[in-house]
């Protein structure tokens, strides 16, 4: 896992209750999943060093461990603060650490062994008459992810291009908008997806980033199907620990994990036969979700042909990480753009911000213009996603030179985006005749304060804010202590005047 | 007593300003709600959408757009 990735696996786990943690550490496969995958190196050898420990950890012996110069204390810090998140460390009586219990107890089971959890998988005990290889559930799982990243990228190429690839469940198109990846313009027949800002991100990121960006939205969907999110991780978790070209067995699966075999199948997570549903393969996504190994090898969708990868020998082993190094674009000074690749879906990606020209067998030519790069502001993605997609993936002949792309297309690109925009609009609040100059001041004070004053126009004593629930409450507030002065003052005189006749 | 006006703070150069306002008066002054200076102006939140459209098909018959400049090489 990329530390994007289990950046945004962390993100999720982050926000759920302490009572799941301790159900989830039940099973010795997320235990260890969470430790190899989630934890630094730091993390790692605090938890190995605390695991067989009778006794709580003393703060101050933790602390004579490491060096006190600041980039250690540093490390300390960040292996504390993560634990901790992860619920892995309890602080006993403000003095000590103890590893929590569920984990602690999951984890010597997953090291030393024992037990009967069977939360590693079941495999089947009856081989299977047409086993299926792994060159196969690989082509399988790519088939079923780039079907999904095609469909993220919309149908703007698919008329030129269609037919090279499959379509995808309906289950998941919902899944991809509920993620909002694509929206859906139009009803009925005529309805048409488009890619979305936040779609663009997700396919700029690396395969593995990808997919658990796209469980965690079925995570969050989960939970309002009322399927228990401890299940659904558990058995992600568990599915990283099994082993590629061996089927399990989905007899000890829970109900809600038989459910989410077939959601699975759809993202080419794992393979089932429609006629055995005793037994499944893992593909190399699944087996990869919590390892560093690449999850899509000979990707030929998104394969490129620049030269050093068109050899067979580098074919069969190159993978997505490695190609995204590689880089496929040239960009020159005069808004030309060679692309060396034949993937449909490299293809599409790049007709969503350029003007395709010519395909060759190896190679496309494309061009930059106003009008296409407009079309895709319009739909969403921004001029910094179109820069950046073109950096991370230029050619290595670009690479060489500083900056890799020609400044003036950079600064075209930008300026088609600000030409759009000839003025800018916010929501919210104009507020006047606030009193006197002091009023004013301490009114535009407090909105500054809470973060809410888009704009002052001193001259005219006006002000404007872009939430009023708590200017409101300010200004009442104010309006009360004044009246409540006021008649303290009135009150003041009257009895004032009342002590001085006498009754 | 202070008032609170709900509505669009809209931020825009000189130029684009006095188009918003011949908009406005060709509209029945039905977007304007107060109009605060040579760059700002407070609009009608409903009428956004719409005066977006109206400044751009403004904007397309005042300003040439040269589209074409980088497709000849």
């Amino acid at each position: 896992m990329s530390s994007t990735a289990s950046q945004r696996a962390l993100d999720y786990l982050e926000q759920l209750p302490g009572t799941t943690f301790t159900k989830l550490y039940q099973q010795p496969s997320t235990a260890l999943a969470i430790f190899r995958r989630m934890l630094p190196h730091l993390a790692k050898n605090l938890v190995m060093a605390m695991l067989y420990m009778p006794a709580p950890f003393p703060i101050a012996d933790l602390d004579a461990w490491i060096k006190p110069d600041s980039e250690n204390a540093q490390a300390k810090d960040r292996a504390l603060s993560i634990l901790q998140r992860l619920r892995i460390l309890e602080e006993s009586d403000g003095r000590s650490y103890k590893l929590a219990d569920a984990f602690a107890r999951s984890l010597r089971l997953a090291l030393t062994g024992g037990g009967n959890h069977r939360s590693f998988g079941v495999p089947c005990s009856t081989p299977d008459a047409k086993a299926m290889t792994v060159g196969w559930l690989d082509t399988f799982a790519r088939q079923q992810w780039e079907a999904i990243l095609y469909y993220v990228v919309g149908s703007v190429a698919n008329a030129t291009l269609g037919g090279e690839v499959q379509e995808i469940s309906e289950g998941t198109k919902q899944l991809l908008q509920k993620g909002e990846f694509v929206t859906v313009k139009g009803s009925g027949a005529r309805a048409a997806t488009a890619i979305t800002e936040k779609g663009f991100s997700f396919l700029l990121q690396e395969v593995n980033a990808q997919i658990w960006t796209l469980l965690i939205v079925y995570l969050e969907v989960s939970g309002e199907l009322q399927m228990d999110p401890v299940d659904v991780l558990s058995f992600l978790f568990t599915l990283g620990s099994l082993e590629l070209g061996i089927s399990y067995s989905t007899s000890n699966l829970t109900p809600t994990q038989q459910q989410m075999l077939e959601d699975l199948a759809d993202f080419g997570l794992i393979y089932r036969r429609a006629t055995d549903t005793s037994r499944y393969y893992p593909t190399r996504l699944a087996t990869t979700l919590t390892s560093d190994a690449p999850a899509l090898p000979n990707s030929s969708l998104t394969a490129t042909t620049t030269t050093q990868l068109n050899n067979n020998a580098a074919n069969s082993t190159f993978d997505l990480a490695a190609q995204s190094e590689k880089g496929y674009i040239i960009v020159e000074t005069n808004y030309r753009l060679y692309a060396y690749t034949n993937s449909p879906l490299l293809i599409s990606i790049l007709s969503l911000f350029t003007q395709l020209q010519t395909r060759y067998p190896n190679l496309i030519t494309a061009k930059i213009t106003k009008r296409s790069i407009q079309t895709a502001i319009t739909s969403g993605i921004t001029s910094q996603q179109i820069i950046e997609y073109l950096t991370a993936h230029a050619h290595p002949i670009l690479r060489r030179q500083a900056p890799i792309l020609p400044p003036t297309v950079v600064d075209q690109i930008r300026l088609w985006q600000i030409e759009g925009e000839r003025m800018t609009a916010w929501r919210g609040y104009l507020i006047r005749d606030v009193g006197s100059q002091e009023d004013y001041e301490k009114a535009v004070q407090y909105a500054e304060a809470l973060g809410v004053l888009r704009k002052e126009f001193r001259s005219k004593g006006w002000f404007f804010v872009s939430r009023m629930d708590q200017m409101s409450g300010y200004f009442k507030n104010l309006a009360a202590r004044r009246r409540e002065a006021m008649a303290a003052q009135a009150a003041a005189s009257q009895s004032g005047r009342s002590s001085a006749a006498p009754p | 007593m202070p008032r609170a006006i709900p509505g669009v703070l809209v931020e825009c150069d000189a130029s684009i300003k006095a188009i918003i306002n011949r908009i406005n008066d060709q509209h029945d002054h039905d977007f304007i709600i107060e109009d605060i200076d040579d760059e700002h102006v407070l609009i009608k939140s409903s009428k956004l959408d719409e005066l977006k459209l109206l400044l751009k098909d403004a904007l397309k018959d005042s300003v040439r757009e040269n589209e074409d400049s980088s497709e000849s090489d």
